[in-house]
């Protein structure tokens, strides 16, 4: 089925994706009627500099359909002496930090945006230089002074909300917790929040620029070191769109193993999450147990990979070790998991004063996260069955029992049981895997990929949709590496779910949601 | 849950077997009653850390969160993970410091009172990791402020973090 679409200039077809080429009015015409008329979702949005191949900067928008394994691709090729794109933000809200990211890195900007504040970049960052133009530079100095932090180059206003009685509270970057940085900005009446504005961006790190000095092999290592407990879903990630761009299929038994390692690594996550919100209610008990069960989880991580944070398992073109073999270990460890497992909900669910605190707290509406983008656990709390094992069956997920578990709340408790929902499927599915027997052996050989080739890979992780797009240059080396982590669609959502709640309330919504900073900054 | 406290106090079961020691490398083992012993001299058993990200991927940070769950349990010893830097007796920072939180640490540094210390944690903060040649990385927290100890390891396992601390202990007490 296809959408009725404007005539685009090319069209080229790859595997799912379908690359569509547009001027900039038919661009905008184009994203707006997608997700208008068909209800498309933006998976994501990025900049390419392509003047060294034809003279032009790209801009893609990645769409899917829901109920179709496709990606409609709208590609909006510019000049190299434009400067301006429409923005499609208003009408396409889910865009408005994309726009803001290729203005920061391109020094593209979004015509008609209704926030031009940079997103990544700080006050103190040199004015007009753009780190992903291929002739950007940068000079000791002007590091140093960036550094510092205190000079003022392009200045960033707060939103605030002025008025009787309403107080600032800036809390951050540095927190009391053992967690990453951040800003935040209450603008309270009372205990009441009545506004948040959160900076983030402090542990940016130039991540998707520095994955073009590693070769693509390399570059698993910095993928697996994006976001801590995401490790495994980076590497799949990564290894997925690249082994998709140079043409190869990975073995079964490849497949195997990191489907294995996709739910392990889900586990541990949702189980650890669901015991660290105790400790935003004060539950000694239920905390003491989350962290004990993650704790035994990531043990056997470590037994079977060598790392508590599964690294080190993908490579481009398969995996290097056979977690399969231990499957002995693996039904043990398991099994004594889901008896601990059973009993701690069984303590936080009886516990009143817990589910007190979390029902009705951090509400997310369904309709500001269908328009916010919001993926993962958060949108699935929120009645949105976004799945991207589902709606585009990768690995060995299409043989799988399991479903996309919703719940229409929106409440940190609604997103506390999805969690625990995944969990118990995610232990029957690492059963399931463990019943039959794969074929292949561990890894298939890489190839050159032609020049400026390119591809995506999606896998659903522990906090949502994780989509990685790699491009490569004529020598085969990284030409460009876009990652979307599931934080970066989700941190908008944040402030709409702490409207109206206590600030005490605060660190109880954040840890609902359980956003990567750093995956978020990269 | 009065119930489960109860349950475990008659049948005194313990959630999981208690550890004297932990292995690290080959032929290295944190000795529990090591680090016992000199907490208890040099630090009157108090010793308080401040975990600073500056910039990690994560794993660092919770490796750190690891050592307060009860398997590893540090707060038996007498180190705990404190709210505010003017608490801290230790720094501990992970991450090869983000260009845009350079200030964040050394407003944190300034505000710890002396005699402080400060320990690199992981391989991003001892030379910038895998993140070193970044634009945006200033490749390790040296460059930034006086490191006394290093952990290296990406993540460094919670035993390894443990060892660290006790090497920082050795430095002082000779
Ligand atoms: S040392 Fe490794 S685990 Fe620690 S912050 Fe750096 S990349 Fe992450």
């Amino acid at each position: 089925m296809n959408p009725a679409l404007k005539e685009s200039r090319s069209r080229r077809e790859f595997r799912n994706e379908v690359y569509l080429e547009y001027g900039a009015a038919d661009f905008h015409d184009v994203c707006c009627s997608l997700v208008k008329d068909h209800r498309a979702l933006l998976r994501l949005m990025f900049g390419t500099d392509e003047r060294l191949r034809d003279g032009s900067f790209r801009i893609y928008a990645v769409f899917s359909i829901p109920g179709q394994d496709r990606f409609l691709i709208p590609v909006l090729q510019l000049g190299d002496k434009e400067s301006s794109f429409p923005s499609i933000t208003s009408e396409v809200p889910a865009a408005q930090w994309y726009e803001r990211e290729i203005s920061d890195m391109f020094g593209l900007s979004p015509e008609g945006h209704p926030d031009t504040r940079r997103l990544v970049f700080h006050e103190a960052f040199p004015a007009g230089s753009h780190p992903l133009r291929k002739d950007w530079s940068i000079t000791d100095e002007e590091k140093a002074v960036w550094g510092e932090g205190r000079k003022i180059n392009v200045p960033h206003p707060f939103m605030e909300v002025a008025g009787e009685g309403i107080v600032q509270i800036p809390v951050g970057p540095v927190h009391a917790g053992v967690i990453e940085p951040g800003h935040f900005r209450f603008s309270a009446i009372g205990e009441t929040i009545f506004f948040l504005e959160p900076r983030l961006f402090y542990t940016h790190k130039g991540t998707e620029k520095h994955f073009e000095s590693f070769g693509f092999s390399d570059g698993v290592r910095l993928a697996e070191r994006v976001s801590g407990t995401d490790s495994f879903s980076h590497g799949v990630a990564y290894c997925m769109a690249v082994e998709r761009m140079m043409g190869i299929e990975i073995t079964e038994k490849a497949a195997a193993v990191r489907t294995l390692g996709m739910e392990l690594e889900r586990l541990y996550n949702h189980i650890g999450d669901i015991g660290f919100l105790c400790a935003g209610t004060a539950l000694a008990v239920g905390y003491a147990k989350g962290a004990v069960i993650r704790e035994e989880l990531q043990c056997l991580n470590e037994r079977l990979t060598g790392s508590r944070y599964l690294r080190g398992v993908n490579a481009v073109g398969g995996v290097t070790t056979d977690m399969l073999e231990h499957a002995d270990d693996l039904l043990r460890t398991l099994d004594s998991v889901t008896v601990e497992y059973k009993s701690m909900m069984k303590l936080l669910l009886s516990s009143v004063s817990h589910v007190e605190r979390l029902e009705n707290t951090g509400k997310l509406s369904r309709d500001i996260a269908a328009r916010l983008g919001v993926t993962g656990v958060a949108a699935r709390a929120s009645g949105l069955a976004d799945d991207v094992r589902k709606s585009h069956p990768h690995l060995l997920y299409d043989r799988m029992i399991f479903e996309a578990h919703t719940l229409e709340k929106g409440d940190v408790l609604a997103r506390m049981l999805i969690r625990g929902e995944e969990a118990e499927c995610s232990i029957s599915m690492v059963h399931e895997l463990l019943e039959s027997s794969y074929r292949g052996g561990l890894t298939v050989a890489v190839k050159r990929p032609e020049a400026y080739a390119s591809a995506l890979g999606y896998v659903e992780s522990p906090r949502g949709s994780l989509f990685y797009w790699v491009m490569s240059d004529k020598e085969g080396k990284p030409f460009r590496v876009k990652l979307r982590t599931p934080s970066y669609c989700n941190w908008p959502a944040v402030p709409f779910a702490v409207h109206g709640n206590i600030v005490p309330d605060f660190p109880l919504c954040n840890k609902s949601f359980n956003l990567s900073y750093s995956g978020c900054d990269r | 849950m009065l119930k489960e406290i109860l349950k475990n106090l008659i049948t005194r079961k313990r959630t999981i077997t208690f550890p004297t020691g932990f292995p690290i490398e080959p032929g290295q083992t944190v000795k529990l009653v090591d680090i016992q012993g000199k907490l208890d001299t040099i630090f009157k058993r108090s010793l308080r850390i401040r975990m600073v990200d500056a910039g990690s991927c994560n794993a660092c940070e919770w490796e750190c969160q690891a050592l307060m769950n009860p398997f590893y349990d540090l707060q038996r010893l007498g180190i705990d993970f404190v709210a505010s830097p003017r608490h801290a007796d230790v720094l501990l920072v992970s991450g090869p410091v983000s260009r845009q939180m350079e200030l964040a640490l050394k407003k944190t540094y300034f505000a710890t009172p002396e005699p402080r210390r400060v320990v690199a944690c992981g391989d991003c903060a001892v030379n910038g990791g895998i993140y070193r040649g970044s634009y945006a990385v200033t490749d390790g927290v040296a460059n930034v402020i006086p490191v006394d100890a290093i952990i290296p390891g990406c993540p460094p396992t919670p035993s390894a973090i443990m060892l660290g601390i006790a090497q920082l202990m050795n430095k002082d007490v000779k």
